[in-house]
Formats: structure tokens, sequence, C-alpha cells
């Protein structure tokens, strides 16, 4: 039996994995919703909440079973009846799935118990019913699991025999074979059905999870054999199929017979009391007695009935075993966060004390040791980076969660938008991901809330009726970019402006540009409940948004054009983990600049520049405004002769940052600072040297915003700092 | 650490603390929140912060704050000599753990301090903030000032400190 722990393993495992589902079952669902006739995405549907159903069964979930099999049904319904789900009966099965969802997320992982609002299910089921019986193909839900209406048989003649035995493993994988006799009860009347229970083993020897089963069935039906064969598309793998059609030759059932591992006796006398054979026919084929051979493939079958060419069979199985052999090398492992963030923990260790080796050796000067510690490195350069890409994700699945959000919002506004998504596949680290989707989410729903206007407005603008937003994501030099842009009506600067000097955030003096003005809509205090009535909601906490970015170390942008749409750019750095750094000194104090920013170094002329901690310099004809770090951070002042300019780039802007030596590239470790600096402005963390130095990390996003902010509040108050004219 | 002596089994009642000296006092803290006690080393100085927060250092890998108890308690930077120590503590702050090295001047004993002796603290002349004080514990050498290391870790207080002086 199972303890207490291993059963709350189970059923944690079996949360995630039915969240998961219903997750893609919602994505389906909405394929669907685009396209009603895609038939993969409707047994992709019809798989997730069968999985759900049989592993929720496990658990003794009894809601839940019940609950899905609803859904099961209908599906299996539209399925069968070649019928298509209708957007009424979309929504409502959307519904359905939140409703399982909410289920799932109820499971008391502790005792397994499921609290359900029965009242509400009941409802949803109701107008599931409704729904389901004015589409053409469903047939009305039975209410009752088991209880099928019987189909009525249009055709003539024989049965078709069908021979199934299970494999062993057919429970194990989830399946019930009860479900699919019934669900072949759908195709005809099963006139016929017996047992075979022969290799049932004593019950010691038992295994309750192994299936020792066979059936074999006759079948009243004018289906075609491919859509019986259908029937047991899930189980293929998990059965041997045999069928033969109604009034085949003696012959092929003798074969059949043979084929199959009972004794012949015992299938024959099967066959003679359903009738398909005589007592007869039956003695004298058993006198023909042919070597029988071990258990035949399908295939090989489908081969010996003349149903199949043999070379159509080959390509099929050589396909079929080729997408297994992948599914296998490609199948993932799930693994618990932490533990991946142990690995790369350790990992950025190894690049610590791997550095530091090297850099023994150089000092000790002998050429093998430094070639090996050499090779050590490349190979932890690629263990790290291996490492790395453990923890990325593809962000598609992300992005793919606004399809729901779209469809929902647009259709409560009275909208019709299209979800446009591009770069699906870029990757991104998982914790990235995960803090992203709120920030997101806020993003999408402002556009289609406030961004895109309605039918009305868009046809007087001369824009398709349509509304398009669009979800895009892109590399752009060592960063993420991801863009939530859409063709709505833009920002009204105008307004914003009014709204800013109201709320005392700029001057009425104040000579701003416009993507200055629009970048307002980020700062703390702009946003207000008042602000919604009076800017038409656009701008609603987006300094939440920008706060949540910051945190990721990234940054946001506006892009908009009035009357043509927003864009919303969001930088984020690849990984939170490590960074390529490129060390720097101010006296004995080491710096790292993220190395994707630096664009270049150059040497400082003194002449240049005079002794501030702000100034600039020119640099190819343009201005570069300068930092001296030293300065800026209250440390004592150089007295390097010939210092050095690192000239960074962010976003839009470009600066020089003044530090007395550099020291080259390297990889960089990303050590939090803990709470204790928290508040630290323009340093965003810390590494250790190969040395055992400490050097801190700077952040140029935070450094840049807070001295155009700086300069900002100057120019409000009319007072220029005297350090940006000094030079 | 020649002063440091492992006291026998403990007297029940009597939590023992470990004691050092900053300048001329003694101060004590809970033993349970020591981790380890380390030779003054390299500390990385952190631009912007409050003068009392030294710096970092790398604790075998770990980037660990340290925080200078004397500048902490209002007096003049500590300069290190070959008896000065870094105190590293561990406790739970913001429901974080943190781990925060102390510079003391030099680390006296481990004291068993019987709680119920233990004086609440006089209202001035004890030469620090009276709310660092968790009480006075005397012993036949005179008293010793047992730290409310919680006040004097306050990260409110350390947040308006440097807010102040990156603004500043």
């Amino acid at each position: 039996m199972l303890n207490g722990e291993q059963w709350t393993q189970l059923l944690l495992g079996f949360i995630e994995e039915a969240s998961e589902l219903t997750q893609q079952a919602e994505e389906y669902l909405l394929q669907l919703d685009q396209s009603p006739t895609d038939e993969e995405a409707l047994s992709g549907l019809f798989r997730a909440m069968h999985t759900i159903k049989g592993s929720a069964g496990l658990f003794s979930l009894t809601p839940l079973v019940s609950f899905t099999h609803h859904l099961e049904n209908l599906l299996m319904a539209v399925r069968d009846g070649a019928g298509t789900l209708s957007p009424a009966l979309i929504s409502v099965l959307l519904r359905c799935l939140d409703e399982v969802a909410s289920m799932v997320a109820l499971i008391d992982p502790q005792t397994g118990e499921l609290p359900v609002d029965e009242q509400h299910q009941a409802q949803l089921l109701a107008t599931l019913a409704e729904q389901a019986q004015g589409v053409p193909g469903v047939k009305p839900l039975a209410v009752e699991p088991g209880a099928e209406p019987a189909a009525a048989i249009s055709g003539t003649g024989g049965a078709w025999h069908i021979s199934l035995r299970f494999s062993a493993d057919l429970l194990r994988n989830g399946f019930d074979p009860a479900a699919f006799v019934r669900y072949l009860g759908r195709l005809g009347d099963i006139s016929h059905l017996a047992l075979i229970d022969d290799t049932l083993p004593a019950l010691a020897e038992l295994d309750p999870e192994s299936c020792y089963l066979g059936l074999e069935i006759d079948l009243l039906s004018d289906a075609s054999k491919t859509e019986i064969e259908d029937v047991f598309e899930f189980i293929r793998d998990f059965c041997t199929l045999h069928i033969l059609p109604p009034d085949s030759a003696l012959d092929d059932y003798l074969q059949l017979i043979q084929q199959l591992p009972e004794s012949d006796a015992r299938i024959g006398q099967i066959l003679v009391s359903a009738g398909l054979l005589t007592e007869n026919e039956l003695q004298a084929g058993l006198t023909v007695q042919a070597s029988s051979e071990a258990k035949p493939a399908l295939g090989e079958v489908l081969v010996s009935q003349g149903v199949v060419p043999p070379k159509a069979v080959d390509a099929a199985l050589a396909k079929q075993k080729a997408s297994r052999e992948k599914r296998v090398n490609d199948a993932p492992i799930r693994v618990a966060a932490h533990k991946l963030d142990e690995l790369i923990n350790l990992v950025g260790e190894l690049v610590i004390s791997a550095a530091g080796a090297q850099l023994h050796a150089q000092k000790h000067g002998n050429a093998l040791c430094v070639e090996s510690t050499q090779t050590v490195n490349q190979h932890v350069e690629q263990i790290r980076e291996v490492a790395l890409k453990m923890r990325m994700i593809e962000i598609g699945d992300t992005f793919n969660r606004f399809h729901r959000v779209v469809r929902d919002v647009s259709q409560q506004l009275g909208k019709d938008i299209r979800l446009d998504i591009r770069g699906a596949d870029t990757e991104l680290d998982k914790s990235v991901i995960d803090q992203l989707a709120d920030p997101l989410t806020h993003l999408v729903r402002n556009a289609i809330d406030h961004g895109i206007e309605n039918a009305e407005q868009r046809a007087a603008a001369g824009k398709p009726a349509q509304g398009l937003l669009r979800l895009n994501a892109y590399h752009e030099s060592g960063m993420i970019v991801i863009e939530v842009s859409d063709d709505g009506h833009g920002l009204n600067t105008a307004r914003i402006r009014d709204k800013a000097i109201a709320r005392g955030l700029i001057d009425a003096q104040a000579n701003l540009s416009e993507h200055d003005i629009q970048r307002l809509i980020f700062a703390a205090g702009f946003s207000t409940a008042e602000a919604v009535s009076d800017l038409s909601g656009r701008g609603v906490g987006m300094d939440v948004v920008r706060s949540a970015i910051d945190a990721l170390r990234g940054s946001i942008d506006i892009d908009s054009v009035q009357g043509q749409g927003t864009t919303f750019r969001i930088r984020l750095p690849l990984t939170l983990a490590i960074i390529d750094g490129f060390l720097v000194s101010l006296g004995d104090e080491h710096l790292v600049v993220p190395l994707d920013l630096v664009t270049e170094c150059i040497e400082l002329d003194a002449s240049q520049l005079t002794r501030c901690t702000y100034g600039y310099i020119e640099l190819r004809g343009k201005p570069l405004p300068c930092i001296d770090l030293a300065a800026h951070f209250g440390l004592p002042p150089s007295h390097t002769v010939r210092r050095n300019i690192v000239v960074v780039n962010f976003g839009r802007q470009q600066a020089g940052l003044i530090v007395d030596h550099l020291h080259g590239e390297l990889q960089t470790v990303i050590k939090p600072l803990g709470l204790l600096f928290q508040h630290l402005q323009g340093i965003s963390g810390s590494t250790i040297l190969g040395s055992g130095q400490i050097a801190l990390i700077l952040d140029i996003a935070n450094l840049f915003h807070t001295l155009h902010h700086s300069v900002e509040a100057d120019s409000r108050t009319n007072q220029p700092r005297p350090d940006l004219t000094g030079s | 650490m020649p002063h440091l002596q492992a006291s026998a089994a403990a007297v029940p009642g009597s939590v023992q603390h470990l004691s050092f000296r900053v300048r001329e006092a003694r101060y004590a803290l809970p033993i349970e929140l020591v981790r380890e006690i380390i030779e003054y080393g390299h500390v990385t100085t952190v631009p912007m912060m409050p003068s009392f927060i030294h710096g970092v250092i790398n604790l075998r890998g770990n980037v660990v704050p340290v925080l200078d108890l004397a500048a902490r308690f209002g007096m003049p930077l500590s300069v290190a000599n070959k008896r000065t120590c870094i105190v590293i503590i561990e406790l739970t702050l913001d429901e974080q753990e943190q781990r925060i090295g102390l510079v003391v001047d030099a680390v006296d004993a481990v004291l068993d301090i019987d709680l119920a002796s233990v004086e609440p603290a006089p209202p001035f002349g004890a030469g620090i903030n009276t709310d660092f004080i968790a009480g006075m514990a005397r012993d036949e050498r005179g008293f010793t000032i047992v730290l409310d290391v919680r006040r004097v870790l306050s990260l409110d207080d350390i947040r308006q400190l440097s807010l102040a002086r990156q603004a500043s």
C-alpha cells in the first residue's frame, strides 16, 4: 500500500498534470473556434478530457470524473457525428473547462477531498446539453453515464466480427476497456459479446493493474472497417485487433481462429454461438490444421486480409516506429524547479572556481597547467550554457493563453479582435516568464479595452472592422524584446499632458517631447481610479507594469502614433542567473558592466572633460553624456592618469562611464546582495571574481533612469544642475 | 580564539551568549544566532550606503553584508587590527533567512546569562541608543550589554538611512 506521503505526491502529480491538460484543452478549443473542422484539435481535446477523467478515477475524485465524463461524451458525439462545435457551444465548453480547472485547484492534496459547487455544475451541464441539441450530428446528452441511446441500425446483412486482446498495460495507461465497447455501441448494435478471460491468473498471482482480458464482439452496423478501427485508435498500441467484415468467407474465420492465442475450439465455439459459423463448418475447418504462428501484428493481419497493400503498411509501420522513437528522445522529463536551481547555483560556483584556477595557473606560468585549466574552462562554459538552457522555455505557451483573454474580453465589449502571435518559439528563462504573465495580461487587456476602438469608430477612421492585437517576441542584442501592439487610436498626448500637470507630475511650462509625454503613463501616481473616466482608462496601473518589469531587470517603452496604434516594447535579460560581464575597476573596487550593453571602450582624453561627476565629450561628432562613476558613487577620487570610458547603450540612450581600468570580459554569476541593499540604486547585484574578491554589478537601466529623473527634476524647477553645465 | 571558552552544560534558566568588545564596552548576543567567527578580511565597499554598512565579503562563495557595529552605535568607523573579527550571525528578516557579518573589536567569551538577573537598560548613559539594548547582564567583571539584534539590524531604519544617503 502507498503511505500517505506517497499518495499526496501522486495526487500532486495528478493536479499538475490535470491543470496542464486543462490548459491544453483550452488551446484546442480555441483552435476549434478558429477552424471548427480541425479534427486533430477535436481529438486532442477529447484525449485531454479522457485522460483527466481516467486519472481522476484512480484517485476516486468522483465529481471530477462525472463532470469530465459529460464533456467527454459530448466531444465523442461530435467526433462521431462529424458535427462541429458552434461558437455558443465553445463558450459553454470554455466555462466548463474553467470549472474543471477550478475543481482541480480545489483538490486537497492531503486528504484527496474535492468540494464541489453542485448547483453551478448542474447549471453548466444543463446549458451544455441545451447548446448541444442545436448542433447537427450531436445526439442528446446522456445524463446517466453508460446509458447511451441505441443507435438505429440501417444496415442489413451479417455482423462484423471483432477480436480484441488487450495488452497487460492497458489499465496502467488509464484506459477502460468497457469505454471502448460502449463507444463501439454507437456505431451499431452489439449482437454478441464474449469475454475471454483465459489468461486470468489465480487471485494470488493477479496483478490488479494488469489487464488480462480479451473480447470477441459481433457488431451489426453499416460502418466501414476504418470507422470501426478508429474506435480503438487510442489503444492501438495496447491491444491486438482483428476485424472480419460481415459474411466473410469460411477460410477467413478459420484463419482468425488460428491466429488467436486461445485454443481453436474455444474461439470456434464463440463464433458458432454468435451464429457466424455453423457447427459443421467449424468441424470441417478445424480438420485443416495449419501451423499456428505467433501473434501477428496488426499490420500483418491487415495484409493477410488483403485490406491494405503491403507497401503502405510497411511505410505506416516505419513512420509509427520513427515517431515513437522520436517521442522517446524528445520526451520531456519533469524535474522540480528547485533541483534545477540547485544545479545552476553549483554551475555558478564552478564557473567562479574554474576562473580562479585559471588565474592561479596563469600566475604560476606552467604552460601545461594553463592549457588544462583552459580546457576545463571551455567545458565549464559548455555546461553553463546547457544548464541555463534547461531553464529556458518557449514563450509561446504564455502567448497562447491570451487567445482566451482576447476572446473573452472582446466578446464582453462587443469588439471583433484578432490576436496575431509571432515569435512564439523565442526562449526565455522560466522564472522570467512566470513573472511576466501579469504585466502582459495587463497590457493586453488595456489594448483591447482602451486601445482598439469599436466597430463604428474604426469604420469612421477608415480601418478594417476587425481590430488587430499582436504579441511578438524576438532577440535583440542579448536581450529579449516582447511587443504588445494594437492598431487602435493610440495615446492622446494632449490629455496625458493635462492629466500629468493636474497631478503635479510635470510643470505646466515643461517642454516635453511626444515620447516623454507618453512615458508619463508609467509614472507612479499618474493613474488613479479617477483617471479611468478622465483618460478613458488608458494607462491604468501602468506604474505597476513598469515596476514588475523593473524587478526583472528589464525596461518598457512605448511607441504610439495617434490614430494608428500603440506598441509597448518590453526588453528583458535572457536569464537572471548568469550574465556575460565586462570588468572594470575604480581604484581598488571592481565593477561589472553587463557586456550586452557595452558598445565600445575609448580612452578618456583628460582635456575633453572637466573634473565633475557629469559632463559630455564629443564622440564622432555627437555629444556623449558621461558619468564619472567614482564621483557618482562617492568613492575616493581617482589618481589614475589615463582613465577610460566604457560606452554603454541602453534602448535608445547612450552614455559613457568613466572608469580607471578595463579588465575585459568575464562570466558573471549574479549573487543577490540581499535585503540590506534592496534600496540601492544603480547596483543590481554582485559577483565573486576568480581572485575571491567581490565585484558589484552595475544596473545600467536603473542608472540611466535615476540620472534622467534627477535631470528632469532639475529642469522642472528651472535650476540647472551645476555639474551638467560645467563642461 | 584564545579567549573563547566553551562553557560546560548550560545552566537551567540561562541562555548562552557570545560576548565581544566594541571599543571599551562589552556586548553580548544569543549564541544561537551566531554561525561562525572569522578573521577580518577584505571587505568590498558598497557605494551610497550608510557608513555603518561596511560592505560585503565573500564567505565561501556567498556574498554576505558586513555591518560595522561601532559605526552603527554612532562611534567612528572601526580601524582593523589583528584582533578585529567578523561575527557571522543568521536571522530571519522580512521572512527571509539572512546572514550578516558584524565587525567587532574582539571576541571575548561564551557567557551563561541568567535571564532572571538581566536588568533593563538605563534610560541613558549606556553609550549607545537604548533601543538597541535588550538588557544589562552583570557578572564579576561588570555589566555586559545584551543587544537587541533585531533593532540593531532594523530594515526600516537601514532603508531610511540608505534612501537619505542616496538622495543627498
